[in-house]
C-alpha cells in the first residue's frame, strides 16, 4: 500500500488523487479478504471433509442394514426358544 | 503554481491515513463541505492572479464537486459490503452443508444405537432362557448317547444270536438223547 503517491504531483487534481486513493483502498480491502480466505484454507478442508463424509455414507447405510437384519434374526431366535419352552412344558406334563 | 491554503489543507487530508468508516457508512463533516464550498466559491471564480508583496499567485482551475457525492460514497460502500459478504458466504455455506451432514449422520447413529440396545437386551434374555434350558438339553444329550449305546448292544446281540442259530439243532438232539 504505497502512500508516497498521495503527494500532489504536477497536473494532478485533488479529485483524481482522492479517487485513486479510494480505488487503491477498496482494492486492498478486497485483496486482504481474499488472502484471509485463501490463507485459512477453509475451502480445501471443508470440501475434503464433505468428500470423506460422502465416502462414509455407504458404510453407514450398510451397517444400519446389518443391524436391522441382526434384530430380525434375534426375534426369530426368541420365537424358537419360546417354542422350546412350550415343548418342555409339554414334556413335563407327559412325564408325570 | 503554489496552492492556496484551503487546497493545501485538502491535500494534507488526502495524504493522511483515511479513517475506516464504521458500518460502512460515510459521514462527511461540515468542515470539509465548508471548505469545499469555500473552494467552490473560489473555483467558481476565475483563476485570478494576485500580486501580494510582489509574488504572483494563481488559483488552480478545478471541476466543481458533484452534489450527490454522499449518495455515491454510500452506494460504493454498500456494494463493497455486498461483495465482501458474498465472498464470505461461500465459506458459510460450506460450513452449513457440513453441519447438516453431521446432524443427519448423528440421527442415523442414534437410530443404530437404539437398534443395538434392543439387540443386546434380546440377546441377554435369550442367554438367560438358554441357561434355563441347558439342563434339559444336557439330559437330551445323555438320552441320545444311551440310546446309541443300546442300539449297539442290540446289534451285537442280534449278531450273536445269528451265530448261535446253526448250533440249535445239535443241542436239541443231545437233549433228546439224554431224555431217551
Amino acid at each position: 500500500m504505497a502512500s508516497s503517491e498521495t503527494q500532489p504531483r504536477f497536473g494532478q487534481s485533488v479529485k483524481s488523487l482522492l479517487s485513486d486513493k479510494v480505488t487503491s483502498c477498496s482494492g486492498d480491502v478486497i485483496a486482504l479478504t481474499r488472502q484471509v480466505l485463501k490463507g485459512s484454507r477453509s475451502q480445501e478442508l471443508l470440501s475434503q471433509a464433505a468428500r470423506n463424509m460422502v465416502i462414509q455414507e455407504d458404510a453407514i447405510l450398510h451397517s444400519e442394514d446389518s443391524l436391522r437384519k441382526m434384530s430380525i434374526i434375534t426375534t426369530h431366535l426368541q420365537y424358537h426358544v419360546e417354542h422350546s419352552k412350550n415343548l418342555q412344558d409339554q414334556l413335563k406334563h407327559l412325564m408325570k | 503554481m503554489a496552492a492556496t491554503g484551503d487546497e493545501a489543507a485538502a491535500m494534507e487530508s488526502i495524504s493522511k491515513a483515511p479513517v475506516p468508516p464504521t458500518d460502512l457508512t460515510l459521514t462527511l463533516t461540515a468542515e470539509p463541505e465548508h471548505k469545499t464550498d469555500a473552494t467552490e466559491n473560489q473555483k467558481a471564480k476565475r483563476p485570478s492572479n494576485n500580486n501580494d508583496g510582489g509574488v504572483e499567485t494563481a488559483e488552480e482551475a478545478t471541476e466543481p464537486a458533484e452534489p450527490d457525492i454522499n449518495a455515491l460514497c454510500r452506494d460504493m460502500f454498500d456494494k463493497m459490503s455486498v461483495f465482501l459478504q458474498g465472498e464470505l458466504t461461500a465459506t458459510c455455506e460450506d460450513y452449513k452443508l457440513l453441519e447438516n451432514m453431521n446432524k443427519l449422520t448423528s440421527l442415523k447413529y442414534m437410530e443404530m444405537k437404539d437398534i443395538s440396545i434392543n439387540i443386546s437386551r434380546n440377546l441377554q434374555d435369550l442367554n438367560q432362557k438358554y441357561a434355563s434350558l441347558q439342563p434339559y438339553l444336557d439330559q437330551i444329550n445323555q438320552i441320545e448317547e444311551q440310546v446309541t449305546a443300546l442300539e449297539q448292544a442290540a446289534y451285537k446281540l442280534d449278531t450273536y444270536s445269528k451265530k448261535l442259530e446253526p448250533c440249535l439243532p445239535c443241542l436239541e438232539e443231545r437233549i433228546m438223547m439224554q431224555h431217551n
